[in-house]
């Protein structure tokens, strides 16, 4: 895959609070290749997760453009970015976010589901296996540890094999040694599928690990810098 | 997402959502409230049926067409097409000898089917032992009323000639359906075979003879019938039904029907709000799965279509279950009242069924499907910022609509749309209520706080900070106390009206045909036998023939026959003083300068039909002579009292001229019964009508009416319940949350428990305000504008209900919060 995958052009953000306006993001402006990897990284309340947010379609920016995966999200409504998040997108968070009534397996099989895959248990089956959780599919999440509900997570994530892979800190609430396997476990299945991946994190082990480093501070891009 | 995808998904998450509990109080709210509302409903409807058939007792008939010829043959062929029973009963007055004696008696020649409902009551001794007659008396046979032996100096066993036929006393009765308390039967009864009648050939024309068709059979079939026959009906003829047959019946059984009907709007109205709550809850807990789902690339629609049909599935599925319950219930009560009951019950109908189905739809959708609504418009931003919420609902359409559906439902129900509209006028006065109500327990616990320790400073923040929590949590409190008040209250009111109706020393005897040389000598006789009655009444018998010059058959709109006071012969009489349950509703009552005077007084309701207002002349007809009379007075009656009353009453002098008889009633104990006897023996003339046995009945019936009431009380109970389960639920995470939190920063279980009872008694305080308020309002409505009953400021409610509501809600909120102290926080912290 060759090409720009996310563009984001003069992008703001600004909230309304008591009355007055917060400024959250400010004339952001930065591409992002097909393939990349890119981590966003800055002090909290630096803007981050809102740019995150604003990059997968999550919400609308107050100024500026934002294409991704071709198509300009300014221009869709709600439904067409939630068509565009089930086509182009995954998602891996930092409190996991699995749905608790749903079994480890039927987690990676919902988005399967949801854009119409008639194979979703099939395939599910598989990344199950791939993420070294074939013996736990009958699980409800509250039955697996940390690590391995974000490894569902990250199974459901690649199961539709997402152009574009969000993930916002990922490895926030995992200690040091099971947020490392997660990390190899992300960049290996990124590396198989070929997959973009944009993440947040404050976590320098991880921000190392990916091609480029975008800085964050007060809402403005302060650093671009590709890893060497 | 393709459509079976969509309902596997639909259906796993709500299996789901059903075995983690998420779906529990919704559940049992909704099946809690259909079995209620259709536990009422199969009660009432059975009830309704079995109080239709005692009364039908005592009609002898579900229904009576009388007319004083025969009518055509198609209208019999068509009620027989119907597949209805009948039998045709003659009644004339005739005179009946005995050796020298002679005496005018009513005769009343039945068929072979007589009585088509409950049974004839006879003794073989004067006033002896009663038992139930099998079958009617067959040819040349005379059953008769016991005054008529002594009127004949007869005996069991002697025979009595109608005109050329003989017939021989065999029997002797006690009771006569189709005859209870109806004073026209003035001359002691004669019951023969209809076979006897031509025989005697004693019926030519011009005799003043009466028949009466009866017909019993499945209701609906009677339904068509009276549909198909009314419209061809004659001024002549009169159609009774048990409604109108007798009116104490009638009355009981309207105001049952108005009451149960209340009863079941209180449980639809709780259940609502149980379900409103647990849906929100719902509602609340599936908002991270939405955006998740959201995220994950599912449409607005595909969300609806995942919630949907699992709201449908389980409306369906709880109402049908609620539906059971409430056939069970009724079946179990229906058992436990066996004694109390009629021995052979009609089954319950399908309808309830299907209204208890139809209720539990439309409280879910009207109360549950905003908040479910609500699920599509979780912005997918939430899986990075959880305190995104979704835009609150444009409350005002959702719940108008909801409300609607509820005002038909209700409508329904009560099938009066007084009561629906007062019963949601006083949700509505009371939601006014409510909002200021929440907004004095906001300025309170400010003030509070600084007052109070640290344990109810910490529940009375829980009000405060949550207002609109607390408000809704007054609303449902409020509204299960002011259920419980109002029927508390209703049935302690409408019992003492009833008992008040019936008093223990109501009169059990009608006594007419009393002579005017006699009526000195007949006040002197109950003195000296220590009788209580009434005052003595004159009775004229005339006809109402016009109104202000006008014919009353062109006043009345057609098929109107005034209540039974038009097409036959009125009784009339004179007063000068004015019956003590009788009011004067305009005009005014006459003075001694009156008397004289050609005046009426009116009852109201006549009066309405006829068209006819103060000033009004009416004319009467006497055998031959004519009388105008100007209304003084508009006067309502009750008539269900027991003592004689009138449509017409003059003042003294004006009937002096016609001939008269005077009547009372009076009240004789058991141990009067030789008294009774004597009276018979020194008046011969004077009729006494018993009326003690439709008193029994009447009290019956009221018995069952009190015992379905309490029944009906139980439901809604439970309904309240219900709501205060689902409120304690509904702020359960919150609770868990904040209490784990406290109990990691040091508080102890003490403190935290008091807390909770400080804030549900409080709650529940205040809520018992707002019952109290709102049973007001609503009773003052009902009192004054349904049932008709005097009003009078219930100081009782003020005092009791706010102590009643702190005690209950405190104790159901201490004990459901108990699990904030028992989860341990570590768990509560990691879980949530």
């Amino acid at each position: 895959m060759t090409g720009t995958i996310v563009t984001a052009e003069a992008v703001g953000k600004q909230v309304d609070i008591h009355g007055g306006s917060l400024t959250i993001l400010q004339d952001v402006s930065f591409t992002v290749a097909a393939g990349e990897s890119l981590a966003i990284v800055g002090v909290s309340g630096s803007g981050k997760s809102t740019l995150i947010g604003l990059l997968a379609g999550l919400d609308l920016p107050s100024s500026g453009r934002i294409t991704l995966a071709g198509e300009e999200l300014n221009a869709l409504d709600e439904d067409g970015r939630a068509r565009l998040r089930g086509q182009k997108v995954g998602f891996v968070f930092q409190t996991f976010q699995l749905l608790p009534g749903l079994t480890a397996l039927e987690n990676v099989m919902l988005p399967l589901e949801l854009a119409g895959h008639a194979d979703a248990a099939a395939r599910a089956g598989q990344l199950m296996q791939r993420v070294g959780l074939e013996q736990r599919l009958d699980h409800y999440p509250k039955q697996l540890s940390g690590g391995e509900q974000q490894r569902v997570a990250i199974a459901r994530a690649f199961a539709t094999h997402p152009a574009v892979l969000f993930a916002d800190e990922p490895t926030g609430n995992l200690d040091a040694r099971t947020g490392g396997r997660i990390i190899d476990l992300l960049f290996e299945l990124n590396a198989e599928q070929g997959t973009t991946l944009i993440l947040v994190t404050h976590d320098d082990k991880l921000a190392g690990r990916c091609g480029r480093r975008l800085h964050l501070d007060a809402g403005r891009v302060v650093a671009d810098e590709q890893s060497q | 997402m393709h459509t079976p995808h969509r309902f596997r998904l639909a259906w796993r998450l709500l299996l789901r959502d059903w075995r983690a509990g998420e779906l529990r109080i919704l559940f049992a709210a909704l099946v809690i409230a259909v079995g209620a509302t259709s536990a009422i409903g199969f009660f009432t409807d059975r009830l309704q049926q079995a109080m239709a058939g005692q009364s039908a007792e005592l009609l002898g008939a579900d229904l009576i067409l009388q007319s004083p010829r025969p009518v055509a043959a198609a209208w019999i062929a068509q009620a027989e097409s119907l597949g209805l029973r009948r039998d045709e009963v003659l009644t004339f007055p005739s005179m009946v000898m005995h050796g020298p004696g002679m005496q005018l008696a009513g005769i009343k020649a039945v068929g072979a089917h007589y009585p088509l409902r409950g049974a004839l009551r006879i003794s073989d001794t004067p006033y002896g032992e009663e038992r139930n007659a099998e079958g009617s008396p067959p040819p040349g046979e005379a059953w008769v009323e016991a005054r008529l032996l002594p009127l004949l100096d007869m005996a069991v066993g002697d025979s009595l000639s109608l005109g050329d036929r003989e017939l021989k006393v065999t029997r002797l009765i006690a009771f006569e359906p189709g005859n209870g308390g109806n004073l026209a039967a003035l001359a002691p009864r004669v019951l023969i075979s209809r076979a006897d009648v031509e025989a005697a050939g004693i019926l030519g024309p011009g005799s003043r003879v009466t028949l009466h068709y009866l017909f019993a059979g499945e209701a609906d079939a009677l339904v068509r019938y009276k549909a198909w026959l009314t419209p061809q009906l004659e001024p002549s003829h009169r159609l009774i039904d048990v409604r109108e047959g007798r009116p104490t019946v009638g009355a009981a059984l309207e105001r049952a029907e108005r009451y149960l009907g209340l009863a079941s709007l209180a449980a639809v109205l709780l259940a609502g709000v149980a379900i409103a709550m647990g849906a929100r809850r719902y509602s609340e807990r599936h908002f991270d799965v939405s955006a998740m789902l959201r995220c994950l690339g599912a449409s607005q629609g595909d969300i609806l279509a995942l919630y949907l049909p699992q709201l449908l599935l389980l409306g369906l599925l709880g109402s049908g279950l609620g539906v059971v319950l409430g056939a069970a219930a009724q079946g179990g009560l229906f058992l436990l009242l066996q004694e109390l009951l009629p021995a052979r019950l009609p089954p319950p109908g399908p309808l309830p069924a299907l209204l208890g189905l139809l209720t539990g739809l439309v409280v879910l959708a009207g109360f549950a499907l905003p908040p479910i609504l609500r699920l599509r418009q979780v912005p997918a931003l939430r899986v990075l910022r959880r305190e995104l919420t979704p835009l609150p609902l444009r409350a005002w359409l959702v719940y108008g609509a909801a409300l609607g559906a509820m005002t038909l439902l209700m409508g329904r129900y009560t099938g009066s749309a007084t009561l629906t509209l007062s019963v949601l006028g006083g949700a509505a006065a009371a939601l006014l209520l409510l909002a200021v109500l929440a907004w004095l327990l906001l300025r309170a616990s400010r003030g509070l706080r600084h007052g109070a320790g640290v344990a109810w400073r910490y529940g009375l923040n829980n009000l405060w900070r949550r207002p609109w929590s607390g408000a809704g949590q007054i609303l449902a409190f409020g509204l299960t106390l002011m259920a419980m008040a109002l029927i508390a209250l209703l049935r302690n009111d409408l019992l003492s009206t009833w008992q008040s109706q019936l008093p223990e020393r109501a009169p059990n005897h009608f006594v007419v045909n009393v002579l005017p040389d006699e009526v000195a000598r007949f006040e002197e006789f109950l003195r000296r036998q220590n009788i209580e009655s009434a005052q003595l009444y004159p009775l004229v018998r005339g006809r109402l023939s016009a109104v202000n010059g006008v014919p009353v058959e062109q006043v009345l709109a057609p098929g109107d026959d005034g209540g039974g006071a038009v097409n036959r012969e009125l009784n009339l009489t004179w007063s000068d003083t004015l019956q003590e349950d009788n009011a004067i509703v305009a005009g005014r009552w006459w003075t001694a300068q009156d008397a004289g005077q050609p005046l009426i007084s009116l009852e109201a309701k006549l009066a309405e039909r006829l068209g006819a207002g103060l000033g009004d002349t009416l004319r009467f007809t006497f055998g031959g002579s004519e009388l105008e009379a100007q209304v003084a007075s508009l006067r309502t009656v009750k008539w269900d009292s027991f003592r004689p009353n009138f449509f017409v009453i003059f003042p003294p002098g004006v009937l002096d001229a016609q001939p008269a008889t005077w009547m009372t009633s009076l009240y004789a104990a058991p141990s009067q019964r030789a008294a009774m006897a004597q009276m018979a023996r020194d008046f011969p003339a004077v009729t006494v009508i018993d009326l003690e046995r439709l008193m029994a009945q009447v009290r019956r019936i009221m018995e069952q009416v009190t015992l379905a009431v309490e029944y009906v009380l139980i439901f809604v109970l439970l309904a309240g319940f219900a709501v205060l389960y689902a409120a304690l639920q509904a702020s359960l995470d919150e609770r868990l949350y904040e209490g784990a939190l406290l109990r990691t920063l040091g508080a102890s279980r003490y403190q935290l428990r008091a807390g909770h009872l400080a804030e549900y008694a409080l709650l529940g305080a205040l809520a018992g305000v707002f019952a109290a308020a709102g049973s007001e309002l609503i009773a003052w409505q009902l009192y004054t504008r349904v049932f008709q009953l005097e009003y009078a400021f219930k100081w009782p409610l003020w005092l009791l209900l706010p102590p009643i509501g702190a005690l209950l809600i405190g104790a159901a909120g201490y004990w459901g919060t108990r699990r904030v102290v028992q989860r341990s926080p570590l768990v509560v912290l990691r879980t949530l």
